[in-house]
């Protein structure tokens, strides 16, 4: 029987380990490096080694595992069974080796660390039979000699490695016709024989490693023996975008990864898997950090210490984290310490963030007319006049129409003023401040006072190395991001350490630990006070102080800026501490606890110069919130790997236990004397001093088995099950079970396969559940608030209910199938990932809204089936591999489709889209309707705006010009909500795309562009607030509709709002379909050879990094992404040193 | 091997455990089986109680205030025209969200009647009485449901679960239900309780009201005399805080927030407590200025030079305070009501319309120190225009004035202070209108000529009484105490009742007392329009319509819409089964 040759006969063992860990860049740095050094490690290196009865491959082993040699041999020819026994101190490897092959056939060749295990009888066995022999030498596509590289006379067991300086000497029977090439992260190259007998061979990179390893739950796989659907992010990705937080490296680079920016100086991006798996339960999914389920702020978390993400998208790859797993899991790898000397990292970001667009008030955008806020005003009165004054009756005077005289608009009043523009302000309700201003000519643009520049820094320093047993990587960074409002600001210094530490030869201990002190303190302008700003209203009084109203109605959108003192700090720590024990029978047994803590102070003091401190309590009000969690999870686990003959077996076991909990207390007083100097830091001070605490704890635990099966390294199985506990689920419900199974199907290692473009085909199908609990800890008890009363002489306590009990509450639980293929084309030079998934999630854990009769808005239960469908794939290419020009594209595509199956299960007959319908009731009041997606916008369909002539159709409807105009479905002259309601979109993106191109011009120039869109979705734009007070305030710039402006797409301001004549309210939906290029980094990294003889660095990179930089949308409001809140565009230089 | 079993067995250990590990620890809050226990347990359920009656009085368009801007006394800011209040929309007064928040406050009783015999009783009167008073504030939260949104569902216990099959049970079948309860209510309510508890004559009050409601007027009149004749009197001479002040009254010293929970105070029956030096969470404020006062420091009070003659500055701000004003006070109340017998309201002798207890219009300043009229009263024919001199009007100062503390930095409001629920004036008019339904108009003018004697005005004859002259009296004495609206749809639903004036239960969405009122008394519904302002109150708003929302989410029964309004087409016939008494033991 022929065996394969990879998974048989060659022991690459440490090499593997080893080029796993390093990026590709820096491999073929490293390799030019090596080759400058040769020899020299085999020569300083001395080893102790004494073992009875050993065999040669545990000496082999214990050798790679104590030094970074590594070796390369085949079964065949080195009998590593047989056993020796062996006693040398402080001897240098070839000692060693003398020694243990004394006596056989076997020799070796050292080059560097590599050292080649060879047979002279197998050698000269070939020999003798005369084959002929090939020779040559692989390089990478820059030229540079690869070591290690396999070289396999095809369809034989014949086979070597290159040496150090890439050349290959190999004897192969006369009947060979092909020898194939083959290295990590390059190209598979198959090469005719024909007469040839040397072979210089350039390997070139594949788009994909396809023997990387990839972290899934509790363990490690390559990528090629994979069931389930995980991608891949790795740290050479992160580390050159200038992000805040790690979330926002995902946004639109994973497929099927849902993802949308957040805007404050914190950073972050929203999370969402595949489609929302709830109505209303948390979809993020599940962290995991170094195998440790993370319980804490994403902002902990310091982007710069990520080696990789792993994405679980599946069920089945999930599923062993089945509590918390129906939104997917994604698996964070910190980065690791490389045995060795140290390796010093330093890098530097400093960056401007402007916004990627404006959205003004009226009258205050460049170049716009501050006398637009007046004709905001102006159009605002006209409107309510409801034409009981002429048109013309609150235009400016200086302004008229042509057929209307000032005399004839100054008397239409009964008793008008002199001066036509004091009776112009009397008329449109100008604030005295504004009137001041205007004829002063004073303007504030508050815009540019609240919305402008934030200056980005971000420093790292890292230091990673290890020794015989102890592997180390400490890090520290120092963060500080200003927004682009005032005042929002976020700092943070973020530290690491890991350490693996092997005790003896059967135990390892080591630590991930996290440590983050940040500063959440900020208190920024108001977005919605500075949309509401006049541009003829004052920023400061006369004595310049800060006025708390900006023109006697509308406060001062830096009130609190100016006037709030805050104080919010955060010091969390996250620790895994873990002890791995080698048990033997190839069992091992890891015990890790995983600690959280996190402290917060949130302390606030608002002066007498905020409406807080002033108006909504006397005298200034203070608050001090101190709030603390403690969590531990406690993992057990099993292990067991064994083969037997074609039969690999690898199960884990895993119990489990874990608690949160936090304390959380406030003091709160008000009115303070003598002064109110002291702030939050003495609330005694005060007069009227509260208290309030509230204390939390909830409990899990878990129990989980796995088995993963391979038959003849090409039929791959995973099964696993696993039972999970929560407290906060109702008595009887707190006990949950989520089944997985996956296969994988490696079609391409089958004989018949022969298909010679697709070198790699992988099938792979799973079907798996999981789990949520998202939910609040008590939601399933009934539960009393209470209440502060005062009768006159006493102060009372009084209790009422704020929640009703529901002990049937249970798990969520969503079951999904997955079926997936993974296609290498053309030797890897295009990797395709396709996926398809179906998941139905039952037992929504959701607020059921409930008939306000009730006293109630809600209520914690389980009900209804949500379905998400969707495709995704992932292209990886290498387009262009030359020696001065490398060009790799990845593309990413997901698209999702999710439907309401079943809600509360209340059927019955009811009137939809204009037709009775007979089957199970919509949710109205949430509009949730079965059969269509949980994102489904039901409104009216607009047609436009009434217009000045249609004035009498518009009025069958209580409309006038000005007004929505919409689609009158059942043609009744009225717009009822069922009957004239339509679907008219959906609020999530129907597909989402991204494109990464990465260009390596001259081997050190290299230009990376992402670019995401997301299409297909709308949003309402923010138009439909109050309108009561738009005589008296300013309001966001949307265009609007007058009859001198009939064009627009937006009605006209107006109050009463007359889109109460649409029954259940109209709402402006707008695409907001994005295209934009999000990503743009550019990098030098300075030649090493050039670098070395002026620096001692490793390697120095600088580069100039863009994000956000150009969006194509119709959205009218700031941006696509966010909506109505502005979004960064951040440029950066960065600086990156290795020493 | 030896760690194999320890780490067996440790797993062991771990899983046996499980159940006793995931044991929910509620830490701070307390569920009701801990609470409802006994007395004082019940005790702290009657604080929320009592704090949700000051809903109705305290705060920005408070739930008072909305009893005005839907009546004969005027209008609402921003509520001109009542026609854009669908159930799909309301405006910044609440009115589709009152609906809810009145069924907030009966769930709240609802768990103290469902729970009272999980409690261990030291003696059944304890048990009864405190039923009685939840009982009470069940049935004031459902007399104002019926008389603002007509016929409602009625919740009548804990909800142990959601419930989606909810269906409306007619007025009349609520209002049996509500007479019931407070029929055993009087019966163990204590005679005497602390200021802001309802006794027994809090009770027999509303239970008056409640007969009259239902047309049972014997009963109604019963239970008014024994308040009458109970231990309350009507203030007829000087008293609190400002007592000593020889320029003042009794109807000023009886309505200073000061007074009107101190043992001088006689007339209190019940009132809602709202202090100062309470702690933040356990006060608001009144917002009467900021309600009931006129513009008068907008931009249109304009001085002889059309400038802006007066600012939110100084003495008079704080005496008068910034005005919105949400509830526009018509003409007819500030001037037409008070001519009666020969008199007007310049020449009135009835204190209710003194000067000394008004701030009439010429008593507002040009207080701008910029104005060439500084310091001389507003002349409204300086305005630009005559609409705008309809924000100008004479304030019930004696009624509205609640200061603020001199401490106070913050935008005069209104500030805190108790209010009156009932007090004996109201019994007397009550009783008035029990006798005038029965046909005694000779006693109905005797019960108001006592409260008009005590406010020195003119008397009255039996003949000159009609339910008109009633409604105009109630407001003469009880603006902004009593709930306008709410009264005017139960006299409504008595008329109808009985066909007067051609009104009837099925056609009150087109015409009723309450309409006619508004009709016709309302000044600014008279006018119409008025420059820019269209004003309009159409006949179905008799009831307000219940949010949209409420219905659909009710998918398993019928909550029905009022009439004249959208989805009233779903309605199904109300519940008229008598409803269960539960509790009595």
């Amino acid at each position: 029987m022929k065996k394969k040759w990879f998974n048989n006969k060659w022991h690459f063992g440490h090499l593997l380990k080893m080029l796993r860990i390093m990026k590709l860049t820096v491999l073929i740095v490293l390799v030019s490096l090596v080759s400058l050094s040769a020899s020299v490690y085999s020569q300083q290196t001395k080893l102790d080694v004494s073992l009875k009865n050993a065999s040669v491959r545990d000496i082999l082993e214990l050798i790679e595992d104590r030094t970074d040699f590594f070796f390369l041999y085949t079964n065949e020819d080195i009998d590593v069974n047989r056993k020796v026994n062996i006693n040398v101190k402080e001897k240098p490897v070839e000692y060693v080796l003398d020694n243990v092959f004394q006596g056989t056939d076997v020799t070796y060749r050292i080059s560097d660390r590599q050292i080649v295990l060879t047979n002279n009888i197998q050698y000269n066995k070939f020999q003798s039979q005369q084959q002929r022999f090939v020779s040559g030498k692989v390089t990478n596509s820059v030229g540079q000699f690869l070591p290690g590289v396999a070289v396999v006379a095809k369809g034989t067991a014949t086979g070597t490695v290159t040496d150090i300086d890439g050349s290959f000497r190999l004897a192969i029977d006369p009947d060979v016709q092909t020898l194939v090439f083959s290295f990590i992260g390059m190209q598979r190259q198959e090469i005719e024989i024909g007469n040839r007998t040397t072979f210089n061979v350039a390997l070139i990179e594949s788009a994909i490693d396809v023997e990387e390893i990839v972290v899934v739950g509790y363990g490690s796989v390559e990528r090629s023996d994979l069931t389930g659907s995980v991608s891949r992010v790795k740290a050479d990705k992160i580390e050159k975008m200038s992000i805040t937080q790690v979330t926002e490296a995902l946004s639109g680079t994973v497929a099927g990864l849902f993802s949308n920016q957040e805007t404050k100086a914190e950073g972050g991006a929203s999370l969402e898997l595949r489609g929302p798996s709830s109505l209303k339960a948390n979809t993020s999914p599940l962290i995991v950090i170094d195998g440790a389920i993370y319980p804490g702020s994403m902002s902990e978390i310091n982007p710069n210490d990520i080696g990789t993400i792993d994405v679980l998208r599946d069920a089945s790859s999930a599923a062993i984290f089945g509590s918390r797993a129906a939104s997917g899991v994604i698996l964070i790898t910190t980065k690791k310490g490389l045995s060795g000397k140290p390796t010093i990292n330093f890098s530097s970001k400093v960056g401007v963030s402007s916004t990627t667009n404006d959205l003004y008030p009226y009258g205050m955008g460049p170049g716009a007319d501050p006398m637009d806020y007046f004709r905001m005003h102006r159009d605002t009165k006209n409107s309510r006049a409801q034409g009981s004054l002429p048109y013309y009756y609150y235009f400016n005077p200086d302004n008229l129409p042509s057929d209307i005289s000032q005399s004839e608009w100054l008397n239409y009043a009964e008793n008008p003023r002199d001066n036509a523009t004091e009776e112009w302000f009397n008329r449109i309700s100008i604030w005295p401040i504004e009137k001041e201003n205007y004829l002063a000519g004073r303007t504030t643009n508050f815009y540019d006072k609240v919305i402008g520049t934030g200056l980005r820094q971000d420093y790292n320093l890292s230091v990673n190395g290890g020794t015989e047993n102890i592997n180390y990587y400490w890090s520290i960074g120092y963060l500080d991001n200003e927004g682009i409002i005032k005042g929002d600001e976020f700092s943070a210094i973020r530290s690491r350490l890991n350490l693996d530490i092997k005790v003896t030869e059967w135990i390892k201990v080591g630590m991930n630990t996290q440590f983050t002190s940040r500063d959440e303190g900020a208190v920024e302008g108001n977005l919605t006070l500075l949309s509401q700003s006049s541009p003829y209203g004052s920023m400061y009084n006369e004595d310049g102080t800060i006025r708390i109203y900006t023109n006697d109605y509308v406060k001062n959108p830096l009130e609190n800026y100016y006037g709030q003192d805050k104080m919010k700090d955060i010091n969390s720590l996250f620790s895994n501490l873990y002890a791995e024990l080698n048990l033997g029978f190839g069992i091992t047994y890891k015990i890790s606890y995983q600690p959280h803590l996190a402290f917060t102070k949130d302390f606030n003091y608002w002066s007498t110069s905020t409406t807080t401190g002033s108006e909504s309590y006397t005298g200034g009000y203070g608050y001090r919130d101190h709030t603390q969690t403690f969590g531990w999870l406690f993992d057990n686990l099993i292990k067991w790997n064994k083969k037997f003959g074609e039969h690999v077996f690898d199960a884990t076991f895993l119990v489990s236990a874990e608690k949160e909990q936090s304390w959380y207390s406030r003091q709160y007083n008000s009115n303070f004397s003598p002064n109110e100097n002291l702030g939050y830091n003495a609330l005694q001070f005060g007069v009227n001093p509260g208290l309030s605490d509230n204390d939390t704890k909830t409990t899990g635990d878990a129990l989980m088995g796995r088995l993963n099966y391979t038959l003849m390294g090409k039929y791959l199985l995973t099964a696993s099950v696993r039972r999970d506990g929560y407290s906060a689920f109702g008595e009887n419900k707190r006990l949950s079970t989520f089944p997985a199974f996956a296969f994988g199907w490696k079609i391409n290692e089958e004989n018949f396969y022969d298909i010679p473009w697709m070198n790699r085909l992988k099938l792979r199908l799973s079907w798996g559940k999981n789990g949520n609990r998202s939910i609040g800890g008590y939601s399933a008890l009934a539960q009393l608030g209470s209440v502060i009363y005062y009768n006159g002489s006493n102060v009372q306590t009084g209790v009422y209910s704020t929640g009703m009990a529901n002990p049937a509450l249970a798990w969520e639980r969503t079951e999904s199938y997955n079926i997936g293929l993974d296609i290498g084309l053309f030797n890897n030079k295009v990797d395709i990932t396709l996926d398809a998934y179906d998941a139905t999630t039952e037992d929504l854990l959701l607020d059921r809204q409930l008939p306000r009769v009730t006293g109630f808005s809600s209520i914690a239960s389980n009900l209804g089936q949500l379905g998400n469908r969707g495709i995704e794939f992932t292209v990886n290419t290498v387009n262009i591999s030359h020696k001065d020009f490398i060009w790799k594209s990845t593309l990413v595509f997901s698209a999702n489709r999710n439907k309401i199956k079943s809600l509360w299960g209340d059927m019955g007959e009811y009137t939809l889209l204009n037709k009775k319908q007979t089957g199970e009731l919509p949710d109205f009041q949430n509009e949730w309707f079965p059969g269509y997606a949980r994102d489904v916008i039901w409104n009216y369909d607009r047609d436009g705006i009434w217009q000045v002539d249609e004035a009498a159709a518009a009025a069958q409807y209580g409309l006038e010009p000005g007004d929505y105009k919409a689609i009158d479905v059942n043609e009744d002259g009225k717009y009822t909500q069922f009957e004239d309601k339509k679907f008219i979109g959906y609020t999530a993106p129907r597909t989402r795309w991204g494109l990464r191109n990465e260009f390596t011009i001259y081997q050190n120039l290299s230009l990376s562009v992402f670019i995401r869109a997301d299409l297909g979705h709308m949003r309402e734009v923010p138009i439909s607030g109050d309108k009561s007070t738009h005589d008296r305030r300013n309001d966001w710039g949307f265009d609007y509709w007058s009859p001198e402006n009939p064009d627009s797409e937006f009605p006209m301001i107006n109050y009463p709002d007359n889109s109460s004549f649409f029954g259940g309210g109209i709402l402006p939906y707008v695409s907001t379909a994005f295209l934009r290029v999000q990503d743009l980094n550019l990098s030098y990294n300075i030649p090493s050879n050039k670098l070395q003889r002026i620096l001692p660095f490793q390697s120095l990179r600088v580069s100039l990094t863009a994000r956000n930089l150009y969006t194509i949308t119709n959205w009218p409001g700031f941006d696509p992404e966010s909506g109505n809140l502005p979004m960064p565009k951040t440029f950066t230089f960065g600086v990156d040193i290795t020493l | 091997m030896k760690i194999v079993l320890v780490l067996a067995s440790s797993f062991l250990l771990q899983i046996s455990c499980s159940e006793e590990f995931l044991e929910p620890d509620p830490l701070s809050f307390y569920s009701p089986e801990e609470v409802y226990v006994n007395k004082a347990g019940f005790e702290s359920g009657m604080i929320a109680l009592r704090k949700d009656l000051k809903n109705e009085f305290y705060g920005s368009r408070n739930n008072l205030q909305m009893e005005y801007v839907s009546s004969d006394f005027g209008y609402g800011l921003g509520l001109t025209d009542w026609s854009i209040i669908t159930p799909s929309s309301g405006t910044y007064f609440p009115v589709l969200q009152l609906f809810e928040r009145f069924y907030g406050y009966i769930k709240n009783t609802n768990v103290i009647i469902s729970r009272i015999d999980q409690g261990e009783w030291e003696s059944q009167d304890d048990r009864n009485a405190i039923l009685s008073e939840a009982l009470f504030y069940r049935s004031w939260w459902y007399f104002r449901l019926i008389m603002t949104y007509g016929d409602v569902p009625f919740v009548g216990g804990e909800l142990m679960g959601p419930k989606l099959d909810f269906y409306t049970s007619s007025r009349w079948t609520i209002l049996e239900k509500i007479i019931r309860d407070m029929e055993f209510a009087v019966q163990w309510l204590p005679e005497q309780t602390d200021p802001g508890v309802v006794n027994k004559y809090g009770a027999l009050h509303l239970l008056s009201k409640l007969y009259l409601s239902n047309l049972q007027f014997d009963k109604a009149i019963e239970a008014a005399t024994q308040i009458i004749n109970g231990p309350y009197e009507l203030i007829t001479e000087r008293f609190g805080v400002d007592a000593e002040n020889p320029e003042l009254n009794i109807l000023w010293d009886l309505h200073r927030p000061e007074n009107r929970t101190i043992s001088a105070n006689t007339e209190t029956i019940l009132a809602v407590i709202d202090r100062y030096d309470a702690p933040d969470a356990a006060k608001t404020q009144a917002y009467t200025m900021r309600g009931y006062h006129c513009g008068w420091w907008y931009q249109y009070v304009l001085d002889s030079e059309g400038q802006h003659g007066t600012t939110d500055n100084g003495p008079q701000y704080i005496a008068l305070g910034r005005a919105n004003p949400d509830v526009n006070q018509s003409a007819w109340f500030s001037y037409e009501i008070w001519a009666e017998h020969g008199y007007n309201w310049t020449n009135t002798p009835d204190l209710r319309r003194s000067s000394e207890n008004w701030w009439e219009t010429d008593e507002i300043l040009y207080n701008k120190p910029t104005s060439v009229d500084y310091g001389n009263p507003i002349n409204i024919d300086n305005f630009a225009n005559s609409w705008d001199t309809l924000k100008i009007w004479p304030m019930p100062y004696y009624k509205t004035w609640f200061p603020m503390p001199d401490e106070y930095e913050g935008r005069p409001y209104g500030g805190n202070g108790d209010y009156f629920v009932f007090r004996l004036a109201e019994t007397y008019l009550i009783r008035a209108e029990a006798y005038y339904w029965n046909n005694n108009p000779g006693l109905a003018a005797d019960d108001i000529n006592v409260i008009r004697k005590r406010a020195n005005a003119s008397l009255i004859a039996a003949g000159d009484i009609d339910i008109d002259y009633i409604f105009d009296e109630r407001l003469r004495e009880l603006h902004m105490e009593e709930f306008r609206h709410t009264e005017l749809v139960r006299a409504s639903n008595i008329m109808a009742k009985l066909n007067i004036d051609g009104y009837s239960l099925e056609n009150l969405s087109e015409n009723s007392f309450w309409y006619h009122r508004v009709q016709n008394y309302n000044t600014y519904i008279k006018l119409g329009t008025a420059g820019p302002n269209t004003f309009k109150v159409p006949s179905i708003y008799i009831y307000w319509p219940i949010d949209v929302t409420v219905i659909s989410s009710n998918t398993l029964g019928v909550i029905n819409q009022n009439k004249g309004y959208e989805g009233e087409e779903l309605n199904v016939p109300p519940l008229t089964t008598k409803i269960e008494d539960t509790y009595v033991k």
